[in-house]
């Protein structure tokens, strides 16, 4: 669709500035989604957007990947304002959003076959590839409902990085998982991280995971959605299990939290 | 040895049942000497069936299998083009809904002899009464499968940018298949009744026909027995379309059968 950035050596991955989107529904009434919303994300930088629901998270999202253009100010990526849907961003949701008529292998090169009408054997070597990385190698000849839920969501991750794309944008992709499953969903996003860096913006509504996981966390305030606060993490990586006893990571947690319920008369 | 004369006994009501029913029926004819005009007995409606010749019999099933089928095809050749239109364009859906409404609140027997008059002899005003009787359930259901796409798999396809006849096509249409084929299933059903509906008003062949031309000379069982061939055909042509999503589409099955 479009032409492939060079990632730019100083240019930040993502910029917004003062970007506004106002919804009108269809009885005429207005929704302010966004309001006077700016941060920037370096690049192969981790972060996570927390926020009430409601506040416009996946919004800002959908404006990043260029499926939604904000009514006012402008959204860049590498410098470059978004027309539209870019070849370097990825995409997991919330669900897994899996055709149930494709096996697993063919789900992960679905993107391919959807956009050119045809998957290459490199593509289809990569699908394996990432199969194996997300630990579904076994799983590759299966249908998605013989999965678990879990399985279904590493499926929609290694959907999203078969373009091997620069910057990888996931709205609540383990919101719908077990508290179990979600921990260990995080560590393994963490060491796919490592393993192949990305600039990342990760929504959820769980602070212990925005902590676990990312460099920077973006507060939002409810409607109309704002940054309210944008926190430096700075817990040593990697990080693991012990990450989760660190003193520092309580008093961010504690502090995020007085954060996200501060009364809006206050802000 | 208890369960498996159960399970035998199972699998064999139906069948019991009907010839249960069926002796039932022969029976309370004989007893009541009810005449033959007014319902006749199982034995004599088979009996009268093998009085008409067996080509006859095929000539009458094939006019009304054929235009059956015709209109049933073009019902589907409209209809999931239609609805693929109506499904992704706001305008087209709210431009067109209503007269699909009405098309489908007018009684098709009402306007079936205006067809014909319209139209003349010949399959054609039969083709077109069936296919009016089949096509607003194709279109329907098709739309709402169309719908019932999940809302991120098609902002999926919009973030890769993959064009909107491929999301019909990759996305939207094989989530529909389900609906499609419950529509096709009603349909084709629906299909013999156009055919039948046709053939009672116009027609100088075809089951309906002869329906109508045996009762008109008092001879009830031959019409009886028109009657068993009509929902054998119906049930055969449900069957086929059943079979057809089994074999082609084997995923879009509730996960119940096996
Ligand atoms: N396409 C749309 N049309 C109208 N209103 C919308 C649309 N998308 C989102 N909204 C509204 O914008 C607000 C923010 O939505 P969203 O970005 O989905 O929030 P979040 O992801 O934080 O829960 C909500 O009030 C929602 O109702
Ligand atoms: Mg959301």
């Amino acid at each position: 669709m479009s032409t492939r950035l060079e990632p730019g050596g100083e240019r930040p991955a993502i910029r917004f500035d003062r970007v506004g989107q106002v919804f009108t529904s269809s009885d005429g009434s207005r929704v302010t989604a966004l309001d006077e919303v700016s941060f920037t994300l370096r690049r192969h930088e981790f972060v996570a957007v927390i926020g009430p629901s409601g506040c416009g998270k996946s919004t800002l999202l959908r404006i990043i990947a260029g499926l939604v253009k904000p009514t006012h100010g402008q959204a860049e990526i590498y410098g470059l304002p978004v027309a539209g849907p870019r070849e370097e961003v990825g995409i997991v949701f919330q669900q897994p959003t899996l055709l149930p008529w494709l096996r697993v292998r063919d789900n992960v090169t679905f993107p391919m076959k959807h956009k050119h009408g045809r998957v290459s054997a490199t593509e289809k070597a990569r699908a394996e590839e990432l199969l194996e990385m997300v630990g579904l190698r076994d799983f590759a000849h299966k249908r998605p409902d013989e999965l678990s839920g879990g399985m279904q969501q590493r499926v929609g991750i290694a959907r999203a990085l078969l373009h091997d794309p620069d910057i990888l944008l996931m709205d609540e992709p383990f919101s719908a998982l077990d508290a179990l499953t979600r921990d260990e969903m995080s560590f393994e996003l963490l060491r796919i991280w490592a393993e192949r860096p990305k600039t990342v913006l990760f929504i959820t509504h769980s602070i212990p995971e925005a902590l676990l996981l990312a460099d920077r966390i973006l507060v939002m305030s409810a409607r109309p959605g704002r940054v309210r606060e944008i926190i430096d993490v700075g817990l040593a990586r990697p990080r693991s299990m012990k990450t989760l006893s660190e003193p520092r990571f309580h008093d961010l947690a504690n502090q995020i939290r007085a954060q996200v319920f501060r009364p809006e008369a206050l802000a | 040895m208890r369960r498996t004369l159960l399970s035998a006994l199972d699998r064999g009501a139906p069948l019991i049942a009907a010839l249960l029913l069926l002796l039932i029926w022969e029976a309370a004819c004989r007893l009541l000497t009810v005449p033959s005009y007014l319902l006749p007995t199982p034995s004599a409606i088979v009996q009268s069936a093998f009085q008409v010749p067996l080509s006859s019999w095929l000539d009458h099933t094939w006019a009304t299998l054929r235009v059956s089928l015709q209109g049933y095809a073009l019902a589907v050749l409209i209809g999931i083009p239609l609805a693929v239109a109506l499904a992704n364009s706001r305008l087209l859906s709210r431009a067109l809904y209503p007269q699909l409404v009405i098309i489908q609140s007018t009684p098709i027997v009402a306007v079936a002899p205006i067809i014909v008059v319209v139209l003349g002899a010949g399959d054609a005003p039969r083709v077109v009464i069936t296919f009016l009787i089949t096509f607003f359930p194709i279109v329907v259901s098709t739309v709402t499968g169309l719908l019932a796409t999940p809302p991120a798999m098609m902002e999926l396809s919009r973030s890769l940018g993959a064009g909107r006849l491929r999301a019909v096509r990759d996305i939207q249409l094989p989530f529909a298949v389900p609906y499609i084929f419950s529509a096709l299933r009603i349909s084709v059903t629906l299909a013999i009744i156009g055919a039948v509906v046709a053939e009672f008003v116009a027609a100088e062949n075809g089951l309906g026909f002869f329906i109508a031309f045996s009762t008109s000379f008092f001879k009830v069982p031959q019409a009886f027995a028109a009657l068993v061939v009509l929902v054998s055909l119906s049930l055969a042509l449900f069957q086929l379309v059943a079979l057809t999503q089994r074999l082609l589409f084997p995923w879009s099955l509730p996960k119940t059968e096996p």
